[in-house]
């Protein structure tokens, strides 16, 4: 157990035997790549947006959120979600509580890491999806690879009681503080996707500072299109 | 399979279950990653920054290349600094009578710049990395 690089390897296989497990899709894939790293004092309230295109369907998800961080190493966030339903009326359609943890300080192993762990519940229905990520992110001077590893449990009325895992990555390149170029892996959901990316951050007095970020991916695993465009932004004080 | 709770003690019951078993899952491995690291051997050379007056003191500091190393940096001012560096891609609050600690490296030779986000006007330094001979 002292040895950190025979259980880092012991997490990624179980990981990744759990990202083979084959299941239904029922949701959207492509979202955020998280970074294990939480900023003590900080608060940001963030908006995302996605829209997938597929021959069959035209889905859209936007979400709203406020956090902070509560300890130097742990943040919460509140998040509402809307989507559009099967009548093309954009609604609210859920709200999510997300806990981000620091595990490790930035540099001092040979990768940083962090989890996340996420609880959502539908709105005017008993259906719910619990999460939990490791996160794990690698320095090579100027470039970051970044991973997601999601263990994803659903359940309630009406919806498939089901295990689902997830995986993302990210591997970006600090160009410019306002141009960071990535490449996103995402697979999940019997769904892979890989496609460009980007980040930037701009700062201005004090912990005050915008980011923001965008990816185009395009479904590979299948014929037929399947495009997801992603972008958000966060304003942290 | 679809379940169907019966009334809201049983869906309260499963809701319960089902989100304790899956963080209880990953919990344990992250708890087992983190025990691992917090005992593994930190041997990396240390060096020092103070912040007084919002000033970063000694404002140059020169670190060896290609090697990790730990810098702890202590905040003698009555309010928080945060250190902020794109060069050295981190970000960190000192808070006010604190120390704290920031690991950079292993870096090619090079320049690399900082500053306190709270006083940037004042608060500014580099890192200078050079080959140093054993």
């Amino acid at each position: 157990m002292n040895n950190p690089m025979i259980t880092i390897k012991h997490v990624l296989t179980v990981f990744l035997l759990l990202s083979s497990i084959n299941v239904f899709a029922d949701g959207m894939v492509v979202d955020k790549v998280y970074h294990p790293y939480v900023i003590a004092n900080e608060q940001e309230f963030e908006w995302r947006f996605m829209s997938s295109q597929t021959p069959d369907s035209n889905v859209l998800a936007q979400r709203l959120g406020y956090g902070q961080s509560i300890l130097e190493n742990f943040a919460i966030e509140l998040y509402v979600i809307g989507e559009r339903d099967e009548t093309g009326d954009f609604k609210l359609q859920a709200t999510e509580v997300e806990a981000r943890w620091m595990l490790t300080e930035q540099g001092q192993y040979w990768a940083d890491w962090g989890a996340v762990f996420e609880f959502e519940k539908r709105r005017n229905t008993s259906q719910y999806e619990a999460s939990a990520g490791l996160i794990v992110e690698k320095e090579f001077n100027k470039n970051s690879l970044t991973v997601n590893l999601f263990v994803i449990k659903e359940w309630g009325n009406n919806i498939e009681n089901e295990w689902e895992a997830e995986f993302r990555l990210q591997y970006r390149y600090r160009y410019l503080p306002s141009l960071q170029p990535s490449i996103e892996i995402y697979t999940g959901e019997d769904f892979i996707g890989i496609g460009p990316g980007f980040m930037g951050v701009k700062r201005f007095n004090g912990q005050k500072q915008l980011k923001w970020e965008a990816g185009f991916i395009t479904e590979v695993a299948h014929s037929g299109k399947n495009h997801t465009l992603r972008f958000s932004i966060e304003y942290e004080f | 399979m679809y379940s169907q709770p019966k009334n809201l003690s049983t869906a309260l019951k499963n809701m319960l279950t089902n989100a304790l078993t899956a963080f209880m899952y990953v919990f344990l491995f992250i708890a087992s990653v983190w025990i691992s690291l917090a005992n593994a051997k930190d041997d990396k050379k240390i060096y020092h920054l103070s912040i007084k007056h919002h000033i970063f003191t000694p404002t140059t500091l020169t670190i060896p290349a290609n090697e990790k190393v730990k810098i702890i940096i202590e905040n003698h001012d009555d309010v928080a600094e945060e250190f902020e560096s794109f060069d050295l891609n981190r970000e960190k609050v000192i808070f006010a009578g604190r120390k704290s600690t920031i690991y950079v490296g292993p870096l090619p030779e090079g320049t690399y710049e900082y500053f306190g986000e709270f006083h940037p006007n004042t608060a500014r330094g580099k890192i200078i990395v050079v080959e140093m001979k054993p």
